[in-house]
């Protein structure tokens, strides 16, 4: 979504879903996984809006929806790519059914792209050491990088909505129906109710999450959602979005404060060797000023590039950290931050157990998670863990992470890892805020003491942060140890609310909370720990992630609920709502009006209100056609060229999303080209022996269930859940059981090329076998959430997973791999 | 009144007539001891305010208890004692003319105590006989109602508890009715007496007076003292 | 003012919330289970399992449906339980549900055995007959009662998506009948509102996306033949036999001594 929009998270907020007038929920099972979330769904329906649910299998969602689509794991591309063809050939047909304006005035889908630009059978140019070369990728970009030339008709060959439309023709309905195993009765309905959202006035939303995700081309499976909702016109507006349901309760949280490899707090990236001083990095990462594009010949004439302020939040992130000795003589201690060598180096989760495969990992930290059941191919991670020479876990209960040393099968002896085990808090024992998918962030209160020795996180990073600092204060000749005796650190005795503080950021001037990141200045005299969070915390209101006032002061009820805890950026609910009205700042959807322009100025804004009003203006600039020549602002702010990007240049592996079988695949070749598998995911090479479908000819896929959660650490604990779920249980359908004699209830191993699990058989009608390029697939649906640990024990369903991952992200293929299965 | 007084005191007589053996004397008591735990364990499911009592399962486990032997009882008694048993059940069951007698009889006999009114009686008069006969049937409808309640609780289908119980309901109300007439008739009604050598003695110590005998069962007395001298009685 | 719940099968994503809240308030223990190859656990109802959530799968014209059911006391206006409960510990709340007082439990399974539903479950020990039911109890257990503090019962405030909800039975019985007729009319043409009607009315009320066979629920229940013939015919003529028989032995004794008397004493009569 950062490819097309900008930044990546959920556009729209769990309320909104009830606006909808179709809902797709595909590559989640929202009911079971996101029970809270189908409240809204429900209320979307009462009020007339369908539901479709496309999945394997036929889940607890997919018993609520009005359309039930059957689908092979990892065949979003085929599926999406099939709708998006649908509907371009329907926008010929009847363009009077689309928004043609917002597709033309808000995408680069009448951009002229380069006319070097060629695909040949499933590649976009050429491919090196699992890249696509520097030339090949310019040859992805617009024609005119800088001011590039549009065709609001859409006719040039060259625009991007024909070279869409040439791409996406050999995505018929026979062709992908025969790829994804859908019945094509059910799948042209599928087109056909969810294309009826591009009407204006109607908006379609979508809900995934790691079913999307978690493939080899996650990436490409979400940009064909995103390609699907611009062609739609349903970002930016009420029930509309792309909502990615976030995989667990505060990861948005984590990832907003980044704790991933490739960024810093606020979604900055992080520096890379070659960076040398501030500007050469800034300059690098494309946000900054010069970055603009201007496109020429649409309404609109002004980018905003909001990504072109990153250094103002750059340097105020160094002066929340390093204080009086970030200046701006020194970089403001740029050359502290540790540069990241990602170009050559994968640093994600895979990456990284790679690397300790391989014995170059000396020690690690597992910090709230539990990779020994979560991490994929289980054995070949645990293995990994036994050549770590200090192993440091902090969690609420003991887990298979923590204990991977005794696990079953193993001697003790042979393993030399030092293992610290520091009990943490859990959320009810500790104050603090938590973010949701919809970009929420609410303060939480302690209820009850930790038990025993058990700290909050919080008071565990200050204990070590400050017995670093004295460490390295002692040793003179400790190399870099500026970056930790330079670090502002005067908490003391820790808590939340001075973080929070710090989170949102001082000026320096005055010795006051920021206001907001429109403040926040590159001359060292701001500070903001996150400049997303700015605003979070104000001299008048205080603690807004404390606030619970339940009014909707929307005019139109649309259940914003500006003042019910904060949300990122700048309260504002529903990003992109500069896209929820036309030129002239008159909503597409009166009914539903995310806010609407009043002749001067826009609907009262956000908690400004206590009635009639509207969302927070993602830049308060009058409507295109009420502002000034050269001052018409576009609706897509964080982009470069201000309106998003159906065509996505920045990715990977190509520019538009295109067909490919995952890495262990039950097709010995794609149906769509020649290209077996995506070029440019990351194939790991410890202990990742790869299946073939001679040997495991069923299609694998993990999910989770309801009673449980994660890596069950903390629901296999409990009595009354494991009650509900007591064993390590797989699903598979009815035919494949009677092949295999297995009876509901029994004891069955399901094998793949990495290990083997046992499991109690839950043979279903809601797995039926698909019709896949002639040949009948069955799937086996394995659940996640057993481990050797805890009360309640049992295998762990990611033994059979693989070490591969998504192009851009590194997400492992959790969801489609090869096994087989026998009665134990 | 001084004459009643002496007309009531007991009177030895040198001849006794043994009506029950002593099998079937134990046998009686100690069903008729577990009909009281029963019935009255059972009473206070029927009266609701009583009902209170059974709180905690008490009376439960007694009413089990007093079922064990009443079942048990008649069991064993029949495993050894086959002949008497089977003379005891055709009484029960052979019925005709000499029935239909008594009970044209009974409302004299019973109410005006007109002993001459009264045919000759046989071991068992027709009362007796009904009586007899109730306890067999309703007893066998109880007792298994009764099983079923108990050890198929859980797995006999609804509607065969539910008539079980109402089947258990009707004959606990016979049982129950004729219960207090038979202990009326055996002890308290006036033509039983004396106590001593009468209806209670017939089964506490198993003998009666000849003269009860012959009063009330002639025919049978007849059939029993056949060729035996009947010694003086004070009566005449 | 009659309050009930009204459960709504097509809202309801059998997430199981209810059943975890329900054994959290009232305090009731886990039950050891296995996966029988059925996300259904516990098999049954218990003592110690009050509510669960029943899975059916149905295909019909080859379009796959799985079903989701409630399994709880249904709270019967005519409660068969309480009619034919010996002790009174069952008894009709006065906002007309059925409440129990515990204490007062004679284990003696008339309830269970009688209840169309199948509902009430005793915990009975094999050798001693010691037993004592336990139902779900509308959130009113003593020390424990939501309703008198004026909140939900534990399973509707969980519920996350609304499938059921709280309220006066009048008013629930207007909403569940409009839900089933607009369900009637978009894709669920046997929709049925079970619980309107049925023994008085239940206090608990489903709203179904199919008949209620589908759902494994008695289509028209009613309190058993056998309940009435026990209670309403028997017991009468019971209480008339017995007194007849008592005051039928107490006339004849005293007719018959005075009989006596004059027979032996011929001139008592002057006296």
């Amino acid at each position: 979504m950062a490819e097309t929009f900008g930044r990546g998270a959920m556009t729209n907020h769990w309320i909104d879903i009830r606006n909808a007038d179709c809902i797709m929920v595909i590559g989640s099972n929202a009911a079971e996984n996101h029970p809270i979330s189908f409240k809204w769904v429900t209320k979307a329906m009462e009020r007339g809006a369908k539901l479709i649910s496309v999945d394997p299998r036929f889940t607890r969602t997919s018993s609520k929806a009005d359309i039930y689509a059957p689908m092979r794991s990892g065949c979003d591309i085929a599926f999406i790519g099939g709708m998006i063809n649908y509907i371009l050939n329907d926008m010929e047909n009847n363009p009077g059914s689309y928004n043609m304006e917002y597709v033309t005035q808000y995408t680069n889908a009448a951009f002229i792209v380069n006319s070097e630009f060629k695909f040949t059978d499933g590649l976009f140019g050429e491919v090196k050491d699992g890249k696509y070369t520097a030339a090949a990728k310019n040859t992805w970009k617009y024609a005119d990088t800088k001011t590039p030339a549009t065709d609001p008709t859409l006719k040039d060959p060259n625009c991007v909505f024909q070279l869409l439309k040439k791409h996406f023709s050999r995505y018929d309905a026979d062709t992908v129906c025969n790829i994804t195993g859908t019945p094509k009765d059910v799948y042209i309905e599928v087109c056909q109710t969810y294309a009826a959202t591009g009407q204006k006035g109607k908006a379609g939303t979508i809900m995934y999450a790691m079913g999307t995700t978690q493939h080899t081309y996650g990436t490409q499976n979400i940009r064909g959602y995103a390609i699907l909702q611009l062609l739609l016109a349903n970002m930016g507006v009420a029930g509309g979005g792309i909502n990615a349901l976030r995989g667990t309760s505060n990861v948005q949280g984590s990832t907003d404060m980044c704790l991933l490899e490739h960024i810093l707090p606020g979604y900055l990236n992080v520096p890379v060797e070659g960076d040398t001083d501030l500007d050469t990095y800034i300059k690098r990462t494309g946000k900054h000023v010069d970055a603009t594009i201007t496109p020429q010949g649409l309404a609109g004439d002004k980018s905003s590039n909001w990504w072109g302020n990153s250094k103002k939040y750059v340097v105020s992130l160094l002066k929340a950290w390093y204080g009086d000795a970030a200046t701006r003589d020194n970089d403001f201690c740029f050359h502290y931050l540790p540069k990241s060598a990602r170009a050559t180096v994968n640093y994600t989760h895979i990456g990284m157990f790679e690397a300790m495969g391989e014995g170059k990992i000396k020690g690690l930290w597992s910090w709230g998670q539990n990779p020994a059941v979560g991490g994929p191919n289980s054995n070949g991670e645990r293995e990994a863990l036994g050549n770590l020479d200090w192993l440091v876990v902090a969690d609420i209960w003991m887990t298979e992470t923590a204990e991977f040393w005794k696990r079953p099968g193993i001697n003790p002896t042979g393993i030399n890892t030092e293992v610290f085990v520091l009990p943490a808090a859990c959320s009810y024992e500790k104050e603090g805020s938590i973010s949701n998918s919809g970009r929420w962030a609410q303060w939480r209160y302690k209820a009850v003491e930790p038990p025993g020795e058990a700290k909050p996180d919080l008071e565990i990073m200050n204990l070590v942060m400050m017995k670093l600092k004295e460490l390295y204060e002692a040793d003179s000749a400790a190399p870099g140890r500026e970056a930790i005796t330079d670090l502002v650190w005067d908490y003391g005795e820790i808590n939340a609310d001075m973080v929070a503080r710090e989170v949102n950021g001082y000026d320096l001037t005055t010795g006051k909370l920021v206001y907001l990141f429109t403040k926040l200045k590159d001359d060292g005299t701001t500070t903001s720990g996150n400049w997303l969070y700015c605003n979070q915390y104000t001299e008048e209101q205080g603690n807004k992630l404390k606030r619970r006032d339940p009014i909707d002061n929307t005019s139109k009820q649309i259940g914003l609920y500006s003042k019910w805890s904060w949300c990122w950026p700048y309260n504002r609910r529903i990003i992109y709502n500069r896209a929820s009205v036309d030129l002239n700042g008159n909503p597409w959807d009166e009914e539903h009006a995310v806010t609407y322009w009043m002749g001067e100025a826009w609907a009262p804004q956000g908690d400004l209100s206590d009635d009639k009003g509207g969302d927070v203006l993602d830049g308060g600039w009058p409507a295109i056609n009420y502002a000034k020549e050269g001052e018409k602002y576009l609706p897509f702010i964080m982009n470069p060229e201000g309106v998003a990007r159906i065509w996505g240049y920045g990715r990977a592996e190509g520019p538009v999303p295109e067909v490919y079988e995952p890495w262990e695949s039950p097709l010995d070749r794609n149906l769509m080209s020649g290209t077996q598998t995506n070029p440019c995911a990351f194939i790991g090479k410890y202990r990742n022996e790869r299946g073939i479908p001679d040997q495991y000819p069923y299609v694998g896929t993990t999910y989770r269930c309801t009673e449980h959660w994660q890596t069950g650490i903390m629901t296999r604990n409990l009595p009354w859940l494991v009650e509900l779920m007591p064993e390590m249980y797989v699903e598979m359908d009815e035919e494949l059981a009677a092949e295999k004699g297995i009876k509901a209830g029994d004891k069955v191993i399901v094998s793949g090329a990495r290990g083997e699990v046992r499991a109690v058989a839950v043979v279903t009608k809601r797995f039926q076998p698909l019709q896949v390029g002639g040949k009948t697939i069955h799937h086996i649906g394995v659940l996640n959430h057993w481990g050797y640990s805890g009360m309640a024990k049992g295998d762990s369903g990611n033994i059979l997973t693989p070490h591969v991952g998504d192009a851009n992200t590194t997400i492992p293929e959790y969801k489609t791999f090869l096994c087989n299965v026998r009665r134990a | 009144m001084e004459q009643e007084v002496e007309r009531y005191k007991w009177i030895k007589m040198e001849q006794e007539v043994e009506r029950y053996r002593k099998p079937t004397r134990i046998l009686h008591w100690f069903n008729g001891g577990a009909f009281i735990i029963l019935f009255f364990t059972g009473l206070i499911l029927f009266i609701p305010s009583l009902g209170f009592l059974a709180v905690d399962s008490w009376t439960r486990i007694l009413h089990r208890i007093g079922a064990v032997i009443i079942v048990a009882g008649p069991l064993i008694y029949l495993l050894t004692n086959w002949k008497a048993s089977w003379k005891g059940l055709k009484e029960a069951f052979v019925w005709g003319k000499d029935d239909l007698e008594w009970l044209k009889a009974a409302p004299r006999y019973y109410f005006l105590c007109d002993e001459e009114a009264m045919p000759p009686q046989e071991h068992m008069n027709t009362g007796q006989k009904l009586w007899w006969l109730m306890v067999i049937v309703m007893g066998v409808v109880i007792g298994v109602s009764g099983l079923i309640m108990w050890v198929f609780k859980t797995t006999a289908p609804a509607a065969l508890l539910q008539w079980s119980i109402f089947a258990h309901d009707v004959a606990f109300i016979a049982l129950g009715a004729m219960f207090f007439v038979h202990v009326f008739l055996s002890v308290i009604h006036p033509l039983m007496r004396p106590l001593r050598t009468g209806a209670w003695s017939s089964m506490a110590r198993g003998k009666v007076s000849a003269e009860y005998a012959k009063a009330h069962h002639r025919k049978w007395y007849d059939r029993v003292s056949k060729g035996m001298k009947e010694s003086p009685s004070a009566d005449e | 003012m009659a309050k009930a719940i009204l459960y709504d099968a097509i809202k309801c994503t059998a997430c199981r919330a209810c059943q975890v809240a329900c054994k959290g308030w009232n305090q009731l223990p886990a039950e050891e289970t296995t996966n029988r190859g059925t996300y259904e656990n516990p098999p049954d109802l218990s003592f110690q399992t009050w509510l669960k959530i029943k899975f059916t799968e149905v295909k019909r014209n080859g379009k796959m449906d799985w079903l989701f059911t409630r399994q709880a006391c249904m709270h019967c206006t005519d409660a068969s339980c309480v009619k034919v409960c010996p002790t009174g510990a069952l008894y009709y709340h006065e906002l007309g549900f059925v409440a129990y007082d515990k204490d007062l439990c004679s284990g003696c399974g008339y309830c269970a055995d009688f209840c169309p539903f199948n509902v009430p479950r005793s915990d009975s020990n094999l050798w001693t007959g010691v037993a004592k039911m336990d139902k779900c109890v509308f959130c009113t257990t003593p020390g424990l009662d939501r309703i008198a503090e004026g909140y939900e019962p534990a399973c509707v405030k969980t519920c996350p998506t609304g499938a059921l909800t709280f309220g006066d039975r009048d008013e629930l019985v207007v909403v569940g009948g409009e839900r089933v007729q607009a369900l009637q009319a978009n894709g669920h043409p046997n929709a049925y509102f079970y619980g309107d009607k049925e023994l008085g009315g239940l206090h608990v009320m489903y709203v179904l996306g199919d008949s209620p066979d589908v759902y494994g629920l008695p289509v028209d229940p009613k309190v058993p033949a056998a309940a009435i013939a026990w209670k309403d015919v028997i017991q009468p003529i019971g209480w008339a036999v017995g007194g007849l028989a008592l005051l039928g032995l107490g006339i004849n004794y005293i007719i018959a001594r005075e009989a006596k008397l004059r027979r032996e004493l011929p001139g008592r009569k002057e006296e």
